[in-house]
């Protein structure tokens, strides 16, 4: 029975430091997941992710706004209303697991039934087909201070799931784990999720991890959100500065808009070569833009003709073996170019020719940040 | 960002709401609750004790008057000479017993932590021991040994023609047993801060051309003078507070500390109990002022570079010196602990503590369970160990609860006014024990048909007493468990007291068990605050060892201190065993 989540207007202001500055932690956000969606609030550390997770499941109370799970209003300030955790039937995935290292495998997974009162027999099903769709069914009776870190992530994956709650909630589930199961886990996570059909909010500081797991990915800064949508529209379509370099698009050229044809626009750079990038809304002509470029949209070999060509000098090349990273002087400035394969094509202090999609370059006011 | 236009489209209407009631007023009823608590124990007793100081009538005659409350009296009391020595006589016993104990304790440290002295491990643990002896049983074995006319030591030196005496019923006598006893104090924060500092430190020093001393004296000393002189300060409030030892060693001679002037007054007739009171805060003043600038001087340690890092240290190659070290530490030991243990020994089971000669020491025939037989004849005595276990766990129990509420309320609650029941809470840390007897005695004796007298009373004051401590071991117990524990029991359905009861308590019962355990060990051993509020129904063993002691008879003396001991070392190796250590630092805290 997953539900669908709306959050009105979120708010939560902390009064910290001395004198005494009051700080948004969670500064108007407003989003709704469909039942069964997993939506992934990316951010850096301290844009109010976490908080406004929190304020989801009930551990933390906002200073405004409303929270509303399958129709039923869980949190209202204005109007008094703020439902303890307990009452709220969410299941929370957290970053340090939380499995309680007391009791085994099965006792954890148990917990939330006992504490609701489902028979034994009825409890004992549930713990089963929990532990089978985690795949730890034959470790049941272990205590969970014997299981590795993903396995205890599994238990407490199980745990939250096994009252088939309305919401799933997970913070940084993976974070504490080393690379490589990060990357099993990952996926993992998401096919699970996605078989029981709940809706999940999922908060993480890897655009990566977003990427792979989220339906749709909330990116948000400094307590606002500053684009919510698909992954491939964050990734190429980027609403503001920010979404773009967070989700990778290192490279910042400036210049100013020439002339603006639909979504397009031409751009002079400071070396007087002209630039065709994706404007903005609100880009208008004469003024002063940034503009963000992925490493790894940088055309190193283009074929034929076209536009957006440069002539760039090799300033050094960073072999990775499976990729290779080059530092370029183009247009009077220094951009990153990425190239795939183990192969590197191109020599330190040459001069090549590459190429700028147009459709990959976007603007942006350069005030913005 | 569509999806936020819908959303906010379609706010509120078809929206159905929750039914939850919230008992906003809870957390505000159990602050008050928890302050109420406090306030029985620790602001009511101490409040009554100023009133006492203030007055001059005597509340068991008189009942409380407020009517002559005026800061006359107590300046009247203060402007005694009477008090006025007893005081000078503390700060030169403790002063004195403190400069000791540092010499000591940092020669110890330094041994211990940075020479290659052998068996550094061994000694370090021996060296502990003098920690969990009573003062009184210290007090008593040092009469035993060096009492001027029939000390065994002076027995010895008759003996063997040595024109040498010892006279431990002196001013240096209590300076003696105070440094001795309270040198482990000094050696623990030193040792630590030695241990825990960045050796690169002095090899800097080292290579820019200074020599070894020239090291210790300009950049190791400085470094670790923060823990000195907190450890310093420590064993000086310690010992402000002790009875056990002036009373033994002190009163004979007639040199009255601070402590054992007190209790002279109140065992007048008729009992000065308002003077009382005024020296009883006389030595609270001294001791807050003393705690105020031990918590200065460990706030003042940042410079001291203790980093998280753990660093192997120096230790210094002593070459052939290494044994005089040796033997120096082995020298203290047995000073410390194989002698008054030895005389104890001899004391308890020597019919007659009359040795003629060296011989005679080892003639068996002289040694019998007849002390022991004489003192379990008494009923008084097992009557005093089964009140004092009562009592024990009395406090065990009620202070582990409170100090539970009080550590999970501070650290995991957001408790309206936890800050103050923080406070409150850590007040009886510039109490000595005696004192809160005192103020026990003020609040409740003039109360017909209430405490006084009870076993609670006693319960009571120990918990008031160990409070601060129990709370601080608790709530860092509490602290090491990741809040999100119980977060997620809470998000999984279960209430505060159910999580409390099925994830908080399991996993934090090592720290609870020992803390109420320690509880259990500081109770029976506690006599400061005892000896105001006992009666003859609740006789507790560290009173009735006193008994014994001022009754005269040394062969009894010694027999229940030795049975104390053991009764000590039993329940401390359990604690130890039960959490690792806990014990010892408890023990150390409180004296």
């Amino acid at each position: 029975m997953s539900s669908e989540l709306r959050v009105e207007q979120l708010r939560k202001v902390f009064t910290t430091g001395r004198p005494p500055v009051q700080k948004a932690a969670v500064d108007d956000v407003s989003f709704t997941i469909a039942a069964g969606e997993i939506v992934v609030l990316l951010g850096p550390s301290g844009c109010g992710k976490t908080t406004t997770l929190r304020c989801v499941a009930g551990l933390e109370h906002p200073t405004s706004g409303r929270i509303v799970i399958g129709g039923t209003m869980y949190t209202d300030p204005q109007a008094g209303v703020l439902v303890p955790p307990r009452s709220r039937n969410l299941g929370m995935v957290f970053q340090s697991y939380a499995v309680w290292p007391h009791m085994t495998v099965r006792q954890n997974v148990a917990y939330p039934l006992k504490a609701r009162g489902t028979t034994r027999e009825a409890m004992n099903k549930a713990v089963e087909e929990a532990l089978d769709l985690v795949e730890l069914r034959s470790y049941a009776d272990r205590p969970v201070t014997q299981l590795s870190g993903g396995q205890m992530q599994r238990v407490a994956l199980a745990r939250s799931m096994v009252y088939q709650p309305q919401i799933l909630l997970l913070d940084e589930p993976l974070s504490n784990l080393d690379a490589q199961l990060r990357l099993r886990l990952r996926d993992d996570l998401r096919r699970i999720i996605k078989r029981v059909g709940l809706t999940a909010l999922y908060v993480t500081h890897d655009q990566a991890e977003a990427v792979v797991l989220g339906d749709r990915i909330g990116v948000m800064r400094d307590g606002k959100m500053r684009q919510l949508d698909t992954p491939t529209e964050i990734y190429n379509r980027p609403a503001d500065l920010f979404v773009a370099g967070f989700s990778g698009a290192s490279n910042v050229i400036e210049g100013r808009v020439a002339t603006r044809r639909g979504d397009q626009g031409a751009i002079t750079l400071p070396t007087g070569e002209t630039l065709v990038a994706r404007l903005g809304a609100g880009v208008n002509e004469g003024e002063a833009v940034k503009i963000a470029l992925r490493p790894d949209n940088v055309d190193l070999a283009p074929v034929g003709e076209g536009g957006n060509r440069f002539k760039a000098h090799v300033r050094s090349r960073h072999y990775q073996g499976s990729q290779t990273v080059y530092e370029l002087d183009l247009a009077g400035t220094t951009i990153e170019a990425l190239e795939v394969g183990s192969n590197a094509s191109h020599q330190e202090a040459t001069d090549i020719m590459v190429a700028l999609p147009p459709d990959l370059c976007w603007a942006y006011p350069a005030s913005s940040d | 960002m569509d999806a936020q236009a819908t959303s906010l489209a379609m706010g509120g209407a078809q929206t159905k709401q929750h039914t939850a009631r919230t008992y906003s007023w809870l957390p505000w009823a159990w602050a008050a609750l928890l302050i109420v608590v406090l306030a029985f124990l620790i602001i009511y007793p101490t409040t009554m004790l100023l009133i006492g100081a203030l007055t001059t009538g005597n509340p068991v005659v008189d009942g409380y008057q407020l009517s002559d409350l005026s800061i006359a009296n107590f300046l009247t009391v203060a402007a005694n000479p009477n008090v006025a020595s007893a005081l000078l006589n503390s700060l030169i016993a403790c002063g004195g017993g403190t400069l000791l104990a540092v010499f000591i304790g940092l020669s110890f440290a330094w041994v211990v932590v940075r020479t290659n002295t052998p068996w550094k491990g061994l000694i370090a643990s021996a060296g502990m021991l003098p920690l969990f002896v009573p003062p009184l049983v210290a007090g008593v074995a040092w009469a035993i040994l060096g009492s001027p006319k029939t000390g065994l030591i002076n027995l010895l030196m008759a003996k063997m023609g040595l024109p040498f005496r010892v006279d431990l019923y002196s001013m240096t006598g209590m300076i003696f047993v105070f440094g001795i006893y309270y040198a482990p104090y000094v050696y623990m924060f030193t040792a630590a801060a030695l241990r825990n500092m960045d050796p690169s430190l002095e090899e800097a020093a080292e290579i820019s051309g200074a020599s070894a001393t020239r090291t210790m004296a300009t950049v190791t000393f400085p470094l670790i003078m923060p823990a000195i002189i907190s450890g310093l300060l420590l064993s000086f409030i310690v010992m402000l507070g002790i009875y056990g030892i002036p009373a033994v060693l002190g009163s004979p001679a007639n040199i009255n500390l601070l402590t054992t002037y007190i209790f002279a007054l109140t065992a007048w007739s008729p009992p000065q109990y308002n003077t009382a009171a005024s020296v009883a805060v006389i030595l609270m003043i001294v001791t807050g002022v003393l705690v105020y600038l031990q918590q200065k001087a460990i706030s003042g340690r940042s410079y001291t570079t203790v980093a998280g890092k753990a660093f192997r240290p120096r230790a210094l190659n002593l070459g052939p010196w290494r044994f005089l070290t040796l033997g120096l530490a082995i020298l203290y030991i047995f000073i410390v602990v194989v002698l008054p243990t030895l005389a104890l020994i001899v004391a308890a089971f020597r019919k007659f503590l009359f040795i003629r000669d060296i011989p005679a020491l080892f003639d068996m025939s002289q040694y019998s369970w007849i002390h022991f037989n004489k003192m379990f004849d008494n009923p008084l005595t097992l009557q005093s160990i089964y009140n004092s276990m009562y009592v024990g766990i009395l406090t065990a129990i009620v202070g582990g609860i409170l100090s539970f509420a009080i550590g999970y309320t501070i650290t995991r609650t957001q408790t309206p006014g936890r800050r103050i029941i923080d406070v409150i809470t850590t007040i009886p840390v510039a109490i000595p024990g005696l004192v809160i007897g005192v103020a026990y005695l003020w609040a409740w004796i003039a109360l017909p048909g209430g405490l006084y007298g009870t076993f609670w009373i006693l319960a009571l004051a120990f918990v008031a007493r160990f409070l601060p401590d129990t709370v601080k071991a608790l709530s860092t117990s509490l602290m090491q468990l990741h809040k999100e524990l119980e977060e997620a029991a809470w998000v999984c359905g279960r209430g505060m007291l159910g999580t409390i009861g099925t994830i908080v308590l399991p996993l934090a019962r090592p720290g609870v068990v020992a803390g109420m355990t320690l509880l259990f060990i500081l109770a029976i051993r506690e006599l400061g605050s005892s000896l105001f509020l006992y009666s003859s129904g609740t006789m507790v063993m560290a009173v009735q060892l006193l008994g014994y002691y001022e009754g005269g008879n040394i062969g009894i003396t010694a027999a229940f201190s030795l049975v104390q001991m053991v009764l000590l070392a039993v329940l401390i190796t359990f604690t130890n065993w039960l959490s690792r250590g806990a014990a010892e630092g408890g023990v150390v805290k409180t004296g």
